[in-house]
C-alpha cells in the first residue's frame, strides 16, 4: 500500500478513461465553431495528460490498472475489451498525452480549427488504445483507428502535394496492417489450438500457449507481423511513404506521426513479436541487423542530399528508428531497454525537430535550405532551439539520445564481441559521422552565414510565446531524461518483454 | 351428423390446411400483399398508401419469422419448402432489404407511373428469394429465383423513357433467360445421374461415388447458370449496365438482394451437393471455388478504380463482394458459413446505404463521383452517412464491414480449433490485397466529399424517407461493427443448421 494509492481509487476504469476523455473532447470540438476549439482541445488533452502522469506518479504495481469485459464470445472465437499497462507502455502513454497537450497548444490553425484539433483527439484515442491494448482485436481496432484521422489532417490541413501524400499514406500502411491482421489470425488461431480449441484473442492467451508453437510457424508468422510493424517504423525498403507524408503534414500531424505513430512499429515488434516468437526471432536476427544497419545509413545518407528541411528531419527519422531496430534484433535486455529508451528519447527530440521545421516554414515562408541563411540573427530564440534539437538528435551527451544510443551501440558492440565481427561497428560509427554531417551543415547554411536575399527577411518574426514554451518544455526534459536517465529506465524495468528473454 | 359438426369439421379442416402449410406461411402472406398492392393503388391513387401497405405487410411477416425463429420452430411442406434458422434468417434478411427499397421508393422521383405493379412486383421478387431461402428440392430453388429474376426485369424495364434503362433491361432479360436455360440443363443431368430432385437424397446417393462427366458437367453448367446471378466473374458483365441503367431502388435491390439469394442457392447447391460429399476429390473443388473468388474480387476491384459513374462503381464494388463471400465456398466449414452470412447481413445495410445515398441525391446532383465535390458542406448528414458505408465497405475497423471482414477472412486460417491449415493463406493474401485496392476508389469518393472543394454551395434537401432509411442503415454498420455478438450468434445458429445437411 502506498502513501499515494487513494489518488486513483481501485474501482474506476482509469485506462478506459484515458480512452473516453480525448474521445469526448473530439467530439465536443468536432460541433463547435470558431477559435475556442483550441482551448476545449486544450483542455481535454491537459486533464488526458494529467491522467496518464498520475498513472506514473502513483500507481505501485501496474498490474492492477488492466480492465478486462467480454465483447464478443461466439463461433469458437473469444474476444474481449482488455486495456493493460507494462513499463512500455506507460512510457508511450505517457509520451502520447504529454506531445498531444503540447502541440494542441503550439497549433494556431485559423481555417476550420474545430476539425483539426478534433482530429488531433482521436488520433490520441487511436494512440492510447494501442499502447494499452491487451487483446489483438482491440490492438488492431485502434491501430486502424488512428490512420482515418491522420489522412484528413494531411488531406485538410496539408501542402501543395497533400493529395497524393495522404492517399499513399493511407493505402501503405493499410496494406501493411492487413498483412499483420494475417499474421495475427494465423498466431491466434494456432494459440487457441494449442490451448483447447477456443480461439482467444486476448495478448494473456496467446502468450500462454506461445512456448508450443514450432520453430517454423514462428519464422512464417514473425514475418508476416514484422512486416507489418517494420512498414509502420519505417524501416528501409518500407519507407517511401513517409518522407512524403511528413512533408505535406502540418507540424502537429507530423510531430505525432513521428513522435508517437511511428513507435507504434516498433512497439509492435516488442510486444507482438519478440515476446511470443523466441525462435522465430533468433532466426529472423541478421535480417533485423541488416534492415536496421540499412535504414540508419540510407536515412542518414538520404539526410544530406535533402533541400526541403522537413523532409531531412523525415529522413533521419528513418535512421533514428533503424536504430531502435537495431536494439531489438540484439535481443538482450540491454538491447531491448535501450530500444525502448531510444523510441523515448526519439519521441521528445523529433518533437522539438518538426516543431523548428513548421516554425521555419511558418515564419519565413520556405522550408528550401538553399534559400535560408543567416536566421540567427533575426531570430535567435528560433536558433537557439534549432541547435539544440540537432544537438540532442546526433547524440551530445548530457541530452537523452546520446543515453539511448549509447546503450544500444554498447549492445550491438557486446553482440558483435560475441559473433567475432567488431569491425562492423564501424557501420554504426559512420552513420554518427553522418548525422554529425548532416545536422552541421544544415545549421551552418539555414541559421548561421550570410543571409542568401532570396527570401525577404526584414519582417520576420521569431517564435511567438505559446511557442516557446511549448519548445522550452521540451528541452527541459530532453535535459532532464539524459541527466537521469534512470527516471526512465525505472519505468521500463517492470516491461513486460524484458521477462521473456532467454 | 348435424350442422354444428359439420362446422366443427370445416373449422377443423381449415386448421390442418394452416397447419400443413405453416413453413411457407411468410411466402404466402408476401404473395397476397403482392397481388392486392395494386389493387389498393387503383383505388387509392396514392403511391404512399401502396409503400405503407407493402411495408407494414414486409413488417408483419418479419415479427412471423422471428417469432418462429425465437421458439426454434423447424418444419417441412411437402419436401420442397423447409422452415429452420438458415431459411429463417435469410427471410429475415430478404425482408428487411424489401423494406429498406419499398420506403425509399416512393420519394424516387425519376421513373414510372406504374406505381402498383412496382410494389406488386417488389414483393413478387422478395417472395422468390423467400421461397429460395427455404426451398429444399432443386425443383423448389428453381421457382424462387425464377419468380425473383422474371419480377426484377420488369422491375428494371419500368423506367422505360430511359434509353440506358432499356439497354439494361434487353442485357438483363437475355443474360437471364440463358442462365435459366444452363441452370435448367444442370439440374436435369444431376436428375439423370440420381433420379430424385431432392437436394438431400441427392447429396446421400452421390456420397462416396465415383466421378462421372454427367457430373462434372452439371457442375460446370450450374456454376454457369447461378453465376450469372452473384455476378461473378467471367459472368458479371450485365451487373454495371443494368445497375446504372434501372431506378437507384431497384439497383440497390439487385445489389444486396437479389444477389444474395444467389449466394444462397450457391450455399444449398453447390455447398450440399458438390462440395459437402465425398463424391470426387473435394480439394479440386474447392480449389476452383478459390481461383473463381480470388478472380471475381481482382477483377471487380481493379475496374472499379477507374469507373467514374458512382453506380457503375458500386456495381464492381458488389462483384468483389461476391468474391469474398466465395471464400465461404473454398475453404467450406461451419465456421465460414456462419462468417459469409454475417458478412452478406453487413453487406445489406453498407452497400444499400450506399444506394440510399445515391437515390436521395438523385436528379439534385449527378451520379459521378466529381459531382459530390462538396458534398460535406451542402448535406452534411448524407456526406458523412456515405463515409461511413464507404469505410465499412472497405473495412474499416468498428464498422460493420471491418467486423464481418475480420471474421470472413479469418474463417480461411481457422480450423475448427485445430493446428491452422496453411492451405488458404494466399487466399486470404490475395483478399486483403483486394481489400487495400477498394480503400483506394472508396477513399476517392470520400475525398471529393469532404476534401475538393465543390463549385455549387447550395444546401441540398433530402425527402424524409430518405434520411429515415440512411438513419436505419447507419445505425446497423454501427451497431454490427461494435456489438456483433447476437447476430453472430444467429448466423452461427443458422451455419449450424445449414451444415447439419451435409452428409
Amino acid at each position: 500500500m502506498s502513501l499515494f494509492s487513494w489518488i486513483l481509487p481501485e474501482n474506476i476504469p482509469w485506462l478506459t478513461l484515458l480512452l473516453i476523455i480525448p474521445l469526448i473532447g473530439a467530439m465536443i470540438t468536432l460541433v463547435m465553431k470558431g477559435r475556442n476549439a483550441k482551448y476545449v482541445a486544450g483542455g481535454f488533452s491537459l486533464v488526458t495528460m494529467i491522467l496518464s502522469f498520475m498513472l506514473f506518479l502513483f500507481v505501485d504495481d501496474l498490474s492492477t490498472m488492466s480492465e478486462n469485459i467480454a465483447w464478443i464470445d461466439v463461433m469458437g472465437v473469444k474476444i474481449s475489451y482488455a486495456l493493460g499497462i507494462d513499463g512500455l507502455s506507460l512510457l508511450m502513454v505517457g509520451l502520447t498525452g504529454l506531445l498531444v497537450f503540447l502541440v494542441t497548444v503550439f497549433s494556431t490553425e485559423k481555417e476550420r480549427p474545430n476539425l483539426f484539433f478534433a482530429m488531433l483527439l482521436i488520433m490520441e484515442v487511436g494512440l492510447m488504445g494501442v499502447y494499452m491494448a491487451q487483446d489483438y482485436f482491440l490492438f488492431y481496432v485502434m491501430w486502424e483507428v488512428t490512420l482515418i484521422p491522420m489522412y484528413f489532417m494531411i488531406s485538410w490541413f496539408g501542402g501543395p502535394r497533400r493529395h497524393y501524400a495522404s492517399i499513399k499514406f493511407f493505402i501503405y500502411t493499410h496494406v501493411a496492417s492487413l498483412i499483420m491482421l494475417i499474421g495475427i489470425f494465423a498466431m491466434v488461431f494456432q494459440a487457441g489450438a494449442l490451448s483447447g480449441g477456443t480461439a482467444d484473442f486476448s495478448f494473456a492467451a496467446v502468450s500462454a500457449a506461445a512456448g508450443g508453437f514450432t520453430e517454423m510457424f514462428q519464422i512464417l508468422v514473425f514475418g508476416l507481423l514484422f512486416f507489418g510493424f517494420a512498414v509502420k517504423m519505417p524501416v528501409v525498403p518500407f519507407h517511401t511513404w513517409l518522407p512524403d507524408a511528413h512533408v505535406e503534414a502540418p507540424t502537429a500531424g507530423s510531430v505525432l506521426l513521428a513522435a508517437v505513430m511511428l513507435k507504434m512499429g516498433s512497439y509492435g515488434i516488442i510486444r507482438v513479436c519478440i515476446e511470443n516468437f523466441q525462435l522465430g526471432a533468433e532466426w529472423w536476427q541478421p535480417v533485423m541487423i541488416v534492415i536496421a544497419l540499412v535504414s540508419i545509413l540510407y536515412g542518414a545518407w538520404a539526410c544530406i542530399a535533402q533541400k526541403d528541411l522537413k523532409k531531412m528531419v523525415a529522413f533521419s527519422s528513418i535512421s533514428h528508428m533503424g536504430m531502435v531496430l537495431l536494439g531489438i534484433a540484439m535481443l538482450s535486455e540491454w538491447g531491448l531497454m535501450f530500444a525502448m529508451f531510444q523510441m523515448f528519447a526519439h519521441g521528445l527530440i523529433t518533437a522539438v525537430l518538426f516543431m523548428v521545421c513548421g516554425i521555419t516554414g511558418h515564419n519565413v515562408g520556405t522550408r528550401e535550405i538553399p534559400l535560408l541563411g543567416g536566421l540567427a540573427g533575426k531570430m535567435p530564440k528560433y536558433a537557439g532551439f534549432m541547435v539544440f534539437g540537432f544537438l540532442a538528435s546526433l547524440g551530445l551527451p548530457g541530452l537523452v539520445g546520446f543515453v539511448a544510443e549509447f546503450g544500444i551501440m554498447y549492445s550491438f558492440y557486446e553482440y558483435l564481441a560475441g559473433v567475432d565481427m567488431i569491425y562492423l561497428i564501424a557501420l554504426v560509427l559512420l552513420s554518427l559521422m553522418l548525422t554529425a554531417g548532416y545536422y552541421m551543415w544544415a545549421m551552418q547554411r539555414t541559421i548561421f552565414g550570410r543571409e542568401t536575399k532570396k527570401v525577404d527577411l526584414s519582417e520576420v518574426k521569431d517564435t511567438n510565446r505559446a511557442e516557446t514554451a511549448v519548445l522550452v518544455v521540451l528541452c527541459a526534459l530532453i535535459v532532464l531524461f539524459g541527466v537521469m536517465p534512470s527516471l526512465v529506465t525505472d519505468v521500463l524495468g517492470s516491461a513486460a518483454v524484458l521477462g521473456v528473454l532467454p | 351428423m348435424t350442422w354444428i359438426d359439420s362446422l366443427n369439421s370445416a373449422w377443423d379442416a381449415i386448421l390442418n390446411a394452416v397447419d400443413a402449410v405453416m413453413p411457407i406461411w411468410p411466402q404466402i402472406l408476401i404473395l397476397i400483399a403482392a397481388v392486392l398492392v395494386p389493387g389498393i393503388y387503383i383505388l387509392t391513387k396514392n403511391k404512399k398508401v401502396a409503400a405503407g401497405f407493402t411495408m407494414v405487410m414486409l413488417a408483419l411477416t418479419a415479427v412471423l419469422v422471428a417469432l418462429k425463429m425465437h421458439d426454434g420452430y423447424t418444419g417441412v411442406y411437402a419436401d420442397l419448402f423447409g422452415f429452420d434458422a438458415f431459411s429463417g434468417l435469410m427471410m429475415l434478411l430478404f425482408l428487411a432489404v424489401a423494406f429498406i427499397v419499398a420506403l425509399i421508393s416512393p420519394s424516387y422521383s425519376e421513373g414510372t407511373k406504374h406505381h402498383g405493379e412496382y410494389y406488386g412486383l417488389l414483393l413478387g421478387a422478395t417472395a422468390g428469394m423467400m421461397f429460395v431461402a427455404s426451398a429444399s428440392d432443386l425443383v423448389s430453388i428453381f421457382i424462387g429465383v425464377e419468380l425473383t429474376s422474371i419480377s426484377t426485369y420488369a422491375l428494371v424495364a419500368l423506367k422505360k423513357n430511359d434509353p440506358r434503362a432499356a439497354e439494361g433491361a434487353v442485357k438483363y432479360i437475355i443474360m437471364g433467360g440463358l442462365s435459366t436455360a444452363l441452370t435448367l440443363y444442370g439440374m436435369s443431368l444431376v436428375y439423370g445421374i440420381t433420379g430424385t430432385t431432392n437436394i438431400a437424397d441427392i447429396a446421400a446417393l452421390l456420397n462416396g461415388s465415383g466421378f462421372t462427366w454427367a457430373y462434372a458437367i452439371a457442375f460446370i453448367t450450374l456454376i454457369a447458370g447461378y453465376g450469372f446471378k452473384i455476378s461473378a466473374v467471367p459472368f458479371h458483365m450485365w451487373a454495371p449496365d443494368v445497375y446504372e441503367g434501372a431506378a437507384t431502388p431497384v439497383s440497390a435491390f439487385l445489389a444486396v438482394g437479389s444477389k444474395k439469394m444467389g449466394i444462397v442457392v450457391f450455399l444449398k447447391i453447390f455447398l450440399l451437393m458438390f462440395i459437402g460429399v465425398t463424391i470426387t476429390p473435394v480439394e479440386e473443388l474447392q480449389y476452383f471455388f478459390a481461383i473463381l473468388a480470388a478472380i471475381t474480387m481482382t477483377v471487380g476491384n481493379i475496374v472499379a478504380i477507374s469507373q467514374t459513374n458512382i453506380k457503375r462503381m458500386l456495381a464492381y464494388s458488389s462483384v468483389s463482394q461476391a468474391g469474398y463471400l466465395l471464400i465461404i465456398f473454398a475453404v467450406a466449414s461451419q465456421y465460414a458459413v456462419a462468417a459469409g452470412m454475417f458478412h452478406m447481413i453487413t453487406h445489406v445495410f453498407m452497400k444499400g446505404g450506399a444506394f440510399i445515398v445515391v437515390a436521395a441525391l438523385a436528379g439534385k446532383i449527378g451520379e459521378n463521383i466529381s459531382d459530390y465535390r462538396g458534398l460535406s458542406k451542402r448535406a452534411p448528414f448524407v456526406a458523412l452517412a456515405m463515409m461511413l458505408f464507404l469505410f465499412s465497405l472497405a473495412g474499416i475497423p468498428l464498422l460493420a464491414g471491418f467486423t464481418s471482414k475480420f471474421f470472413l477472412f479469418s474463417s480461411a486460417l481457422y480450423a475448427g480449433g485445430d493446428a491452422i491449415s496453411g492451405q488458404w493463406v494466399w487466399l486470404v493474401f490475395v483478399a486483403v490485397i483486394n481489400s487495400a485496392i477498394s480503400l483506394y476508389y472508396y477513399t476517392k469518393v470520400i475525398k471529393a466529399m469532404y476534401v475538393d472543394k465543390g463549385s455549387e454551395t447550395s444546401r441540398i434537401k433530402i425527402p424524409v424517407s430518405h434520411a429515415a432509411a440512411l438513419l436505419i442503415c447507419v445505425i446497423a454498420v454501427i451497431v454490427l461493427g461494435v456489438y456483433p455478438q447476437y447476430v453472430l450468434g444467429l448466423c452461427n445458429d443458422a451455419a449450424a443448421a445449414l451444415w447439419a445437411m451435409v452428409p
